[in-house]
This record gives structure tokens, C-alpha cells and sequence, in this order.
């Protein structure tokens, strides 16, 4: 996992923006690697009293950009919770469609509206995922109440869209279908 | 004309309302449904978002209880260590501890934490499983065992996952993917982050143990 944990916080956002480039260049020989997010949202360098602390990167089995903001203590043989992080997917692969299926298992889901766009709250109200433009943000807190005032402080970090306006329409196919990647 | 009732009537009431109350038992459904909602392992209990650990990536199906599952690990995976911390796992609205855990050794290893569930009339029996391969970190500080950072094989929670599934699957065991969503990170006390990838298997067990 790239993973980046310089001593001020601004040098992850702009790490952020460095992996916006990189990952828009495309043409790596991972097929996901082409894939862009246009742009990267995240909740800028403090949000709910946490600072951010980390902006990982998966681009294998599964892909994402992730920003964990606070920390927690991990012991032997136990990991630890992250107060709270906000990671970036490509529409194409993670999208609300994924679900269709998937909660028969007794996962209760709640679909919202939020910002403009459609969410679906999870986990009791600890997972929210939305998506906008050709991306699909998921925010992950100890509770729903600060889920919803992380997705309220969302924003792109181009500064195309500010905290608290409203999210760009998700893009999909003719039909309502997610794209493809 | 209003009678009495005798002590014979009295005894047919009486086994009536037993004959009554046995039909009522019988009639009880005995499967409860697949709980998958809490999908990530806990610290202790009660569950809660702030203690989750691992997330749960593997499901056992069929005749999937807890003791099977642990016997098949061993037989098809080789997992026959038993260390390992304990942790909990929330379900039906509850949470309990582990019922077992095997790892493939007392290093570097594979590693899985296991909990039954009542059958469900569809999956039959099933048990969740949260699977990872972990490291002994040693540098800069020692601190025990870490779950594998993503790489180009996913995170140490998703290759504890494949590898499961591929040790099954050599065995003859039908499985299949679904998406779960659980892909929160977690920091480990190396100071990386592992996480799952979001896919959760399920592996058909039998009723045979090995």
C-alpha cells in the first residue's frame, strides 16, 4: 500500500494532489491505473476535530485513494478503527448498483439523498456511500452523526465544489447503468 | 343447563392445552436466518463501530458449523496452530466471542477467527470468518503480529481470504463472491494499514469430517 505520513498536514493534501496526476496518467499495467478521479474529494486537513493523518492508495485488488483522519493505538494480533476516513473509488468499480444483491444477508442499507446526489447509509449509519461524477465516496466513522457532518465537509480538492454545495450528478450510461471500466 | 366441570374434564382440558402447547413447539421454525450485517470482528463486546478489528471475509456454508469449518482448515489448509488473541463477533443483535482459531503457524502466518450461527434455511449451517496473513514485526519496535499492508496481492486480509479459497477449492469445495462493502482501513501496530478488498467468500462445506 503506498502510504504517506508527512509531518504536516498540508503535505498530504498535497500528496493527494500529486496522486490525482498520477493516477488520471493512465497507460501503467494495471488495467485500473487509467482510471480517473475527476477530481479527488476529501474533507480538507482537519474535519470533526480530527486531523488528517494518512492518504493511502490501493490500485490492486481493489482501488481506491483514502484519507484517514486521527489516529488510534493497534497492539499484537489487533488493528485498530481509524476515527474516521474518506476513500475515493472509480464509479466503475464500486458503485450503489453493487448492492442490489447484496443485502439480503440482514446488512440493513438506507438510501438518502445528500449534497444532490444519492447515498446509501450502512452499518447503522457508520458507512456512507455516495456517488458523484464518475466517482463513488465512502466515509467511514464511529457514528452516523459524524458520518453526515464528514459528507456535509466534503470537497474537491480542485476546488471545483466547495463544502456543503451541492455534488455533480453521478455520470452512468443511457439506462441508468453504472459505467464501465 | 350449566354443569360442573368433573375431574375428568378437567384432565382432557389440561392435555388439550399440552397437546396445544407441544403442536405450538413443533411448529417453531428451527432455522433462524444468516446475520452477515456486522461485518467486521470486534475487540470485545459489546460491538461496536470504535472496536472493530478485522473484517469478516470468509463465510462457511452448507454444513458449515464451527467445528467442521475448524476440522476442513486443518485438513485442507494445514492450519493446525491454535495461538492467537481472542476476539468477538456480533450477530442477531448480539455479540460473542470466537468460537475457534487456527493459523498456519506461530510466525509469519495465515491466520483465521471463526463463530457459528444457527442454520438458515437457505445457507444451512454457517459460520463467519475473518482470514488475514500477518507478519511478526521486529523493527523498529517489536510489537507482535501485523496484517500485511495492501500490495499487489491485496492486503494480508485479502490473501488470507484467497488463500482459503484456493486450499478449498484444490480440496473440491464450490464457492462464490459477494460484494460486502467492509472495506475500512485499519492501522496495525507497525503503523501501516491493512483492509479488506471488499469481496467476502463463501465456501460450500460437507457434512464429512476429515
Amino acid at each position: 500500500m503506498a502510504r504517506a505520513r508527512p509531518t504536516v498536514a498540508a503535505s498530504l493534501t498535497a500528496l493527494g494532489l500529486v496522486l490525482v496526476g498520477s493516477v488520471s496518467a493512465g497507460g501503467g499495467q494495471s488495467p485500473a491505473a487509467s482510471h480517473s478521479f475527476d477530481p479527488l474529494y476529501n474533507a480538507g486537513e482537519r474535519v470533526d476535530g480530527l486531523p488528517l493523518a494518512a492518504v493511502l492508495r490501493r490500485e490492486d485488488t481493489a482501488e481506491f485513494v483514502s484519507f484517514i483522519y486521527g489516529d488510534c493505538v493497534a497492539g499484537d494480533d489487533a488493528g485498530c478503527a481509524p476515527p474516521a476516513e474518506i476513500q475515493i473509488w472509480p464509479a466503475c468499480r464500486r458503485n450503489l448498483g453493487l448492492y442490489d444483491d447484496a443485502t439480503d444477508s440482514g446488512a440493513f442499507a438506507e438510501p438518502i439523498s445528500l449534497r444532490g446526489v444519492p447515498a446509501i447509509l450502512f452499518d447503522d449509519g457508520t458507512r456512507l456511500e455516495l456517488e458523484t461524477g464518475r466517482s463513488t465516496v465512502v466515509v467511514f466513522a464511529g457514528t452516523r452523526e459524524r458520518v453526515l457532518r464528514i459528507a456535509a465537509g466534503l470537497r474537491a480538492l480542485d476546488e471545483t465544489v466547495l463544502p456543503g454545495l451541492p455534488l455533480p450528478k453521478p455520470v452512468r450510461k443511457q439506462g441508468g447503468d453504472a459505467l464501465e471500466c | 343447563m350449566e354443569t360442573t366441570p368433573t375431574l375428568e374434564d378437567m384432565h382432557r382440558l389440561a392435555l388439550a392445552l399440552l397437546a396445544v402447547a407441544l403442536i405450538s413447539l413443533a411448529g417453531t421454525p428451527a432455522l433462524a436466518h444468516f446475520d452477515g450485517a456486522d461485518r467486521y470482528t470486534h475487540t470485545d463486546c459489546p460491538a461496536s463501530a470504535a472496536n472493530r478489528v478485522d473484517p469478516i471475509n470468509v463465510v462457511f456454508a452448507g454444513w458449515g458449523t464451527w467445528g467442521r469449518a475448524e476440522s476442513q482448515v486443518e485438513s485442507h489448509a494445514s492450519w493446525t496452530a491454535a495461538s492467537g488473541s481472542t476476539q468477538s463477533f456480533g450477530e442477531h443483535g448480539s455479540c460473542g466471542p470466537l468460537h475457534t482459531q487456527r493459523a498456519s503457524g506461530n510466525g509469519s502466518r495465515f491466520h483465521v477467527r471463526l463463530r457459528g450461527q444457527h442454520p438458515d434455511s437457505t445457507l444451512g449451517w454457517t459460520a463467519l470468518a475473518a482470514a488475514h496473513h500477518e507478519d511478526v514485526v521486529a523493527f523498529p519496535l517489536p510489537c507482535g503480529h501485523a496484517v500485511d499492508a495492501n500490495g499487489p496481492a491485496g492486503s494480508g486480509f485479502d490473501q488470507g481470504r484467497d488463500e482459503l479459497e484456493r486450499r478449498f477449492a484444490n480440496a473440491g469445495h464450490a464457492s462464490y463472491r459477494v460484494w460486502w462493502g467492509n472495506t475500512q482501513s485499519f492501522k496495525q501496530c507497525d503503523g501501516d494499514y491493512a483492509g479488506s478488498d471488499g469481496w467476502t467468500v463463501f465456501i460450500q462445506l460437507h457434512q464429512v469430517n476429515h
